[in-house]
């Protein structure tokens, strides 16, 4: 499995100024850390524990997750399409590592 | 260990010919401890979810209002259960919904996700999914930018839990 690979889906029309949903998926195992293998070895905690939404250059959605969101965190939310611009959404997890993808909002 | 979990099974069995739901809060109740194992305690200590709230809210009065959860009443699997947070609140520029935070009362850590928003998304909604270590309330409480906070509480029976247990 590719750790990290995004999806972002919003309608293919979008009116100025509509609210539109967007869904995003990210590929990513999420371990809790309280989980064993067989021979009874904890596997290390491993999540997506920041999520940042970016709408040209403003940062309008956040989220802080614990290790309680299921594997490949599948989100959706609104965004009030105002403006050209890209919806760039980034996630970090807690090994450092930083995923990132956008696609182009053109309301007409 | 091993022999626990062997007895376990046994008993399981003979649980769940007698009496179905019996059996369930047994294999429950052997699940839990292995949460709770004494190398990750420190680091995975269960707080209540009146605790939390206290925590993060202090006292503040939460209105059962304009709020909903949307999450399955089953849910087969408890790694995967998806919730959808949404409200009929405004999301003005100087009155909106500033955060929604998701709880479920029975993880090992109930605090499951924050959620900042503003006046840009427009409408005041979320959707995620995420995992219950057992049967137990799936929570959310929003905040608006004014400071008022709102919530709603939907129970979610979980069938197999979702926390490694």
């Amino acid at each position: 499995m590719v750790i990290g690979r995004i999806k972002i889906r919003v309608p293919s029309v979008i009116k100025k100024g509509e609210v539109v949903p967007v869904m995003a998926l990210v590929t990513h195992p999420m371990e809790t850390g309280l989980r064993k293998t067989k021979d009874g070895k904890v596997v290390p905690a491993y999540f997506i524990n920041d999520v940042d939404v970016f709408y040209g250059n403003d940062r309008i959605t956040h989220c802080d997750w614990t290790y309680a969101i299921s594997a490949n965190p599948f989100i959706s939310f609104y965004l009030k399409a105002d403006k050209a611009a890209p919806l760039k959404i980034v996630y970090k997890d807690n090994k450092g590592g930083v995923y990132q993808q956008s696609v182009q909002i053109n309301p007409r | 260990m091993e022999r626990e979990e062997k007895e376990l099974a046994l008993t399981r069995r003979a649980f769940i010919k007698s009496a179905g739901a019996a059996g369930a809060m047994f294999l429950m109740a052997g699940a839990l401890p292995s949460l709770a194992r004494p190398a990750l305690a420190a680091a995975r200590q269960t707080e209540s979810i009146n605790d939390v709230l206290k925590r993060q809210y202090g006292g503040r009065k939460i209105n059962m209002s304009h709020v909903n959860i949307n999450a399955p009443i089953i849910a087969e699997n408890g790694a995967v259960v998806p919730v959808t947070i949404s409200s009929d609140l405004p999301m003005g520029k100087d009155d909106y919904v500033k955060s929604i935070k998701v709880y479920a009362d029975g993880n090992p850590e109930p605090y499951v996700a924050g959620i900042s928003l503003t006046p840009a998304n427009g409408k005041a909604g979320f959707a995620l999914r995420i995992k219950m270590a057992k049967t137990s309330n799936v929570r959310a409480v929003l905040e608006t930018s004014k400071g008022k906070l709102y919530g709603a509480v939907k129970s979610v029976k979980v069938t197999i839990g979702g926390c490694g247990g």
